[in-house]
């Protein structure tokens, strides 16, 4: 069998993985293993290994730092670590793969600090809120901007299917 | 109420320890690992001040304590008591633990999050640990400005910890799962499930005198409660199968294992630590089921027989003197 990455060398290492129940299996080479934290001991290595291709990409990608810390997304993902509170927010995107694939969730469910202002950040919009929205469009005969969200309902149920 | 270790019975004494473990930060300052010096200052003093003078009758009952003031043996000795973490204990740069007279609490302040609440008590009682951290939790809250954010829960340095930033463990003795070999088919299952099974002194470290901290792993989209109940089923099921384990031992082998070790550590007069912690367990074992009948309590001489807490009694000495001082110590609480 080659290496899943590479698609070169033989595949020597096979990591499986369970989060939450859900099972991955994946057979790398020795030297793809080790690019991806396997094959040591290093717990930081095998933290930065779950971020995967991002890392990669990401270094490509954008250079953006996180106005507080001055950390870049592949700071983070390099060493599975992330620099302060607000590299959450700026690096929220990049972020959730990750989170979904050690945590199995996204979203904090639990105590809420006193002092934690209500609402953060502006509601997240849901699929059933998107489709309040289409019938409402629909109903006034908007159909241009009525197909933008059957578009982004699409989106959104083929995220969550993923 | 006296240290967990120093409380532990013996009679339903599967469950050795309790802990409960909460990751918080503060808004606004990088993790310790891109802090500097100045920051950590600013950050052991922003604790102390919302704890220490608080002025609840609660914080009456607790100590700051600046680590650069503590002796290395100390430091590490707090590490075999479960006090503090192995790697806090290796910072170099400043941070501070806030304590608790009989150590059930510890605030470590600068460790890989800016603060880490500990509670740790004897037996089966994550309730009564969480309660606790809770309380300090919400103290800390009400004066500290924390790194939250409503869709991830308390922001930590580690994503792992994100959500709730809470680890609880429950420290087991499972000495005849572990003999029967049962105990590594039940590790993996465990950790299939969301928690992990560790030796007895944390992430890494090997398990000895059969004792095992179960944890949960997951702190995302499960609330504190929902992961309490969680691990307090899987080491209710580990005791039952425990007990069970215990009733197909064979009488006489297993008698003849716990005198033997009994009388080893009655009689040795060099005693290395690996040594003496597989005999304590047989011990423990033994005590428990009513075989022996000995007053001592294995896990408090288990603890205070470690490596530094033997030098931060009897002075800084090597490896050999060490063995010896351990022997005699051990000795002497059998005797």
């Amino acid at each position: 069998m080659f290496c899943e990455k590479c698609g070169k060398n033989h595949a020597t290492t096979h990591i499986k993985s369970v989060v939450n129940g859900v099972a991955r299996e994946y057979n790398l080479c020795a030297e793809c293993a080790a690019l991806y934290g396997y094959g040591t001991n290093s717990l930081t290595g095998m933290l930065a290994s779950m971020f995967g291709d991002i890392t990669q990409k990401q270094d490509m990608m954008d250079m953006k730092k996180c106005p507080v810390c001055g950390s870049t997304f592949s700071d983070i993902a390099k060493c599975g670590k992330v620099g302060c509170g607000e590299c959450y927010d700026v690096f929220y995107d990049q972020l959730i793969p990750y989170l979904k694939r050690v945590h199995g969730s996204t979203k904090h469910i639990g105590k809420i600090p006193n002092n934690a202002p209500l609402v953060v950040k502006p509601k997240e919009q849901t699929v059933e809120d998107l489709r309040n929205e289409l019938s409402r469009l629909v109903a006034q005969e908007k159909y241009e901007q009525a197909a933008v969200i059957r578009d982004k309902i699409k989106e959104m149920e083929a995220q969550t299917n993923e | 109420m006296s240290n967990w270790y120093k409380n532990a019975t013996d009679t339903n004494d599967i469950a050795v320890s309790s802990r409960i473990r909460l990751a918080r930060n503060l808004k606004g300052l990088p993790f310790p690992s891109k802090m500097t010096t100045e920051q950590r200052i600013e950050l052991n003093q922003k604790v102390k001040k919302a704890i220490i003078e608080s002025n609840t009758p609660f914080a009456k009952s607790l100590k700051y304590i600046d680590m650069c003031d503590v002796p290395d043996t100390q430091k590490y000795a707090m590490v075999e008591r479960h006090i503090i973490s192995p790697e806090f204990a290796g910072i170099t740069e400043p941070s501070a633990i806030i304590l608790s007279a009989d150590e059930s609490i510890s605030i470590m302040i600068g460790e890989e999050d800016h603060i880490r609440i500990q509670v740790i008590l004897s037996g089966h009682n994550l309730t009564g640990a969480y309660d606790i951290a809770e309380q300090i939790d919400s103290l800390l809250c009400a004066n500290l400005p924390f790194a939250f954010d409503s869709r991830l829960g308390f922001l930590t340095e580690c994503p792992t910890n994100l959500g709730t930033g809470l680890r609880a463990s429950v420290m087991l003795h499972l000495p005849a799962l572990e003999w029967g070999g049962e105990i590594e088919e039940l590790s993996n299952s465990i950790g299939k499930i969301g928690f992990t099974v560790r030796g007895l002194y944390g992430e890494g470290s090997k398990s000895a005198a059969a004792l095992y901290q179960v944890s949960n792993q997951i702190t995302l989209g499960l609330s504190e409660n929902n992961a309490l109940d969680n691990l307090k089923i899987i080491t209710t099921q580990l005791i039952e199968k425990e007990l069970e384990a215990r009733k197909k031992l064979k009488k006489t082998e297993l008698e003849d294992i716990c005198f033997r070790s009994l009388g080893t550590l009655q009689n040795a007069r060099i005693l290395t630590s690996g040594e003496m912690m597989n005999l304590l367990s047989s011990v423990k074992l033994g005590k428990s089921m009513g075989i022996l009948n000995i007053e001592a309590s294995p896990i408090r001489v288990l603890i205070e027989a470690q490596p530094y807490m033997l030098m931060q009694k009897y002075g800084i000495m090597e490896p050999q003197d060490r063995d010896i001082n351990r022997a005699n110590m051990v000795r002497e609480a059998f005797s």
